[in-house]
């Protein structure tokens, strides 16, 4: 009857934490002789017992596909005939997955692939709470710690910026403006990303109180000083001025520069382009001249590059194109000619030439028709019966 | 490209749509004074002559220079023409030709647009102006692919009549040489029966013969051989000198025309069935003197399907390159650097072309690649 009211008694955590502490008097009561191993078992909680029993099947699981891997990569080199040593390299294990299983999917994640386990299974979240059940983040039951501990940082960091402000102004010193963060370069990570960095999902709204805080941050005179706080949360802007490697041209024996410029292509063409400086504005296309062209959109396409880099007669250029029509073959024309003028004119008329859009390569293919239709969009003439 | 579509962007100043320009005193650079295709030589190389007005239609009222050139002509209120080296060479070759020797076969040839209808029409000038009578076809292909009317010939079995474009080429044929004819006293060697009551009588005119045909559309085929043989009786007679002129000569020897021999369509002929045809081959052949002909062969002058060179050998064929061997050929090419700044100068001279901004001759020169046919058609919209 005692037992059974005593178990009752420990069975409550409050309690149980009392009798530990009797325990510890040790009171020599008939109490103090029950086992009581059992309730130290108990302890761990449900959640965390699942925890426990998830992480180590993970880890199991990991270990397995690591070493599968490293066996992996020295079949690898067995098949390819190399020496493994070299396999410990990702590219050279790319390389041979797509030399052993060519695949023409478009989607280049549906490809075949071998990579480190590490890289393929989706990190997990580490154990948020002890043993006991108690959570380590003081924010835990926000359920978004991750979150909320970053909106509380930048809030911390705002504050500190404008306490040293204060200070700063006491001291009657103002802000260099040379140290101002420069950030024309670089935006917000987007939702998606910053859902990455914190491994914790967050809502629409959520995210805009991220931007708002972190404008507020930046908007601070003195931002400079968390700079290396803001830079984890900012990505850089596509860099629109790629500065294409302009190739040197290469001298022939009658002592003129030229540039052949390989693969120009546009729709079904395929074609090659020299350009010869000096020139006197010859042009051969597959041995002809301008006239290989019937129609005068096709030869004003050769024409635009010549005239916009008023190089007309002071070039030569000769052309070999195959496939496709009059208009593809023209497009290819006008765009090799384009790469290949870049090694004859000025760094300034390049970059006004990138903004005519002559150096953009036309990715445009002919679109599919589509059963149950009459082309590609148009549909059939649509009749009551 | 540029050019063109800025064209709309031009600055509406006063006679912006008149093509009209009051006459200057001074000659420009791309004219020449000498309109007189006699005595044209080297110096007028690529400037244009101005063809008077009544010449031009005694001479080409029934066809000889092109449709849109005539459109042009229209435009720019004046008929000129370009002096190109090839008319010149011939003309240096006429006018140390020994007469009495066979007939020299000139054949001009060259890409579509080269300018070879234009130096015909320079030539017939010239030939009208010392004293040749023309036998002028204006373009021969028409005869073959747009005949204007067919059936059977009445004298010749199984062959094909071409009754009014005979008659309208005779009409053609009276227009340019209607002085010669009826100053000269040339008679007819032989009576012509053309049915129980018309005849044409031994020794009497020319043009009574070409009359005849003229208002008999039915024997307008007959009379043109029966003319061509009086024709080169004369010459090698000395009576007259006389220059043929046949553009499109190659549709003679075609594989097939657009002449049918029954009225349903259904069964083309060749040239060679068609009565038009034997007199024209017959005064390109070498056997008369006191004559020059200049021929020129045409790409377009082909059916559709064979038009892959602009050589003689290709569109003449074995046959028709055998019957005018030896002939003396000319290439007709696009216009040199002079010829082409004196056509643009005189398009601007025109107000034809208004939009000159700067490169704008480098760009029509690139695009035309100095076919003169093909820079026509880009300053029209210039």
């Amino acid at each position: 009857m005692l037992l059974k009211s005593t178990l009752k008694l420990l069975n409550n955590p409050v309690n149980r934490l009392l009798i530990n502490r009797i325990n510890s008097f040790n009171y020599g009561t008939v109490t103090s002789s029950i086992n009581l191993d059992f309730l130290k078992r108990d302890k761990t909680s449900k959640a965390m017992k699942a925890y426990l029993e998830r992480a180590q099947q993970h880890d199991e699981f990991m270990k397995t596909q690591n070493e599968e891997f490293k066996i992996g990569k020295r079949h690898l080199a067995n098949m390819m005939g190399e020496d493994p040593v070299i396999y410990e390299d990702q590219e050279k294990i790319d390389e041979a997955i797509s030399y052993l299983m060519p695949s023409a999917l478009y989607d280049k994640r549906a490809r075949p692939m071998m990579k480190p386990p590490e890289k393929i299974f989706p990190e997990r979240k580490a154990a948020e709470f002890d043993e006991t059940g108690r959570a380590h983040h003081f924010l835990f039951y926000t359920s978004k710690p991750n979150f909320f501990q970053l909106l509380y940082d930048a809030v911390e960091h705002l504050n500190g910026l404008n306490k040293f402000e204060d200070n700063m102004t006491r001291q009657q010193k103002s802000v260099d403006p040379a140290l101002r963060l420069e950030l024309s370069g670089s935006e917000w990570i987007n939702q998606d990303q910053l859902e990455l960095k914190l491994v914790e999902n967050i809502q629409p709204v959520e995210y805009r109180y991220f931007v708002n805080v972190m404008n507020r941050l930046i908007e601070h005179p003195y931002s400079f000083r968390v700079k290396d706080f803001i830079d984890i949360y900012r990505r850089p802007l596509m860099n629109q001025t790629i500065i294409l490697d302009i190739p040197k041209p290469h001298i022939d024996k009658d002592g003129k520069s030229f540039i052949t410029v390989y693969e120009c292509l546009r729709k079904k063409a395929r074609g090659d382009v020299t350009v010869r400086f000096p020139g006197s504005g010859k042009i051969l296309i597959n041995g002809q001249d301008v006239t290989y062209f019937e129609y005068d959109q096709s030869r004003e396409q050769i024409l635009f590059p010549l005239i916009f880099t008023e190089m007309l007669d002071k070039v030569d250029i000769e052309a070999n194109v195959e496939g496709g029509g009059p208009s593809g073959q023209a497009g290819a024309i006008r765009w090799g000619i384009a790469m290949g003028l870049r090694s004859f004119v000025d760094a300034d008329v390049v970059e006004k030439m990138r903004y005519a859009g002559l150096l953009q390569r036309d990715y445009r293919r002919r679109e599919r028709k589509k059963p149950g239709q009459e082309g590609a969009r148009r549909k059939f003439t649509w009749k009551k019966r | 490209m540029l050019l063109r579509r800025s064209s709309r962007l031009i600055k509406p100043h006063i006679g912006l749509y008149s093509t009209v320009v009051e006459p200057k005193l001074n000659v420009d650079e791309f004219r020449t004074i000498e309109d007189n295709p006699v005595n044209h030589s080297k110096q007028h190389i690529g400037k244009y002559y101005k063809i008077d007005d009544g010449l031009k239609r005694k001479l080409f009222s029934q066809g000889g220079l092109p449709k849109k050139y005539e459109k042009q002509i229209k435009t720019f209120n004046e008929a000129c023409l370009m002096v190109r080296p090839q008319a010149i060479e011939i003309m240096e070759y006429i006018n140390r030709t020994d007469f009495s020797k066979p007939v020299v076969r000139y054949l001009l040839y060259g890409e579509r647009g080269a300018g070879k209808t234009m130096t015909m029409a320079h030539l017939a000038h010239y030939g009208h102006e010392n004293g040749f009578c023309l036998v002028h076809v204006p373009y021969a292909p028409d005869w073959y692919k747009r005949p204007k009317e067919f059936g059977p010939s009445a004298t010749h079995e199984g062959m094909v009549d071409l009754p009014l474009d005979a008659a309208s080429w005779l009409i053609h044929f009276k227009s340019q040489n209607n002085d010669l004819l009826t100053k000269s006293e040339v008679g007819i060697s032989k009576t012509y029966d053309w049915s129980k009551r018309e005849q044409t009588t031994a020794g009497s005119k020319l043009i009574e013969l070409v009359d005849h045909g003229i208002n008999r559309a039915k024997y307008a085929s007959d009379v043109i051989a029966a003319l061509m043989d009086e024709i080169k009786i004369a010459s090698t007679a000395g009576k007259i000198k006389t220059m043929v002129l046949i553009d499109g000569y190659n549709s003679f020897f075609n594989e097939q025309t657009r002449v049918f021999s029954d009225t349903r369509k259904k069964h083309p002929v060749t040239p060679d069935k068609v009565t038009l045809t034997q007199p024209f081959i017959n005064i390109t052949n070498f056997d008369w003197c006191n004559g020059v002909c200049v021929l020129s062969v045409d790409i377009f002058g082909m059916l559709g399907w064979e038009r892959e060179s602009y050589l003689p050998r290709y569109l003449l064929g074995k046959e028709g390159f055998e019957h005018l061997d030896p002939f003396v050929p000319i290439k007709m090419d696009k216009y040199d650097e002079r010829q082409f700044d004196s056509c643009i100068s005189y398009y601007v001279n025109r107000k034809w072309i208004q939009n000159t901004a700067q490169g704008f001759d480098k760009e029509l020169k690139f695009l035309s690649n100095s076919n003169p046919y093909k820079l026509m058609e880009l300053c029209n919209s210039v």
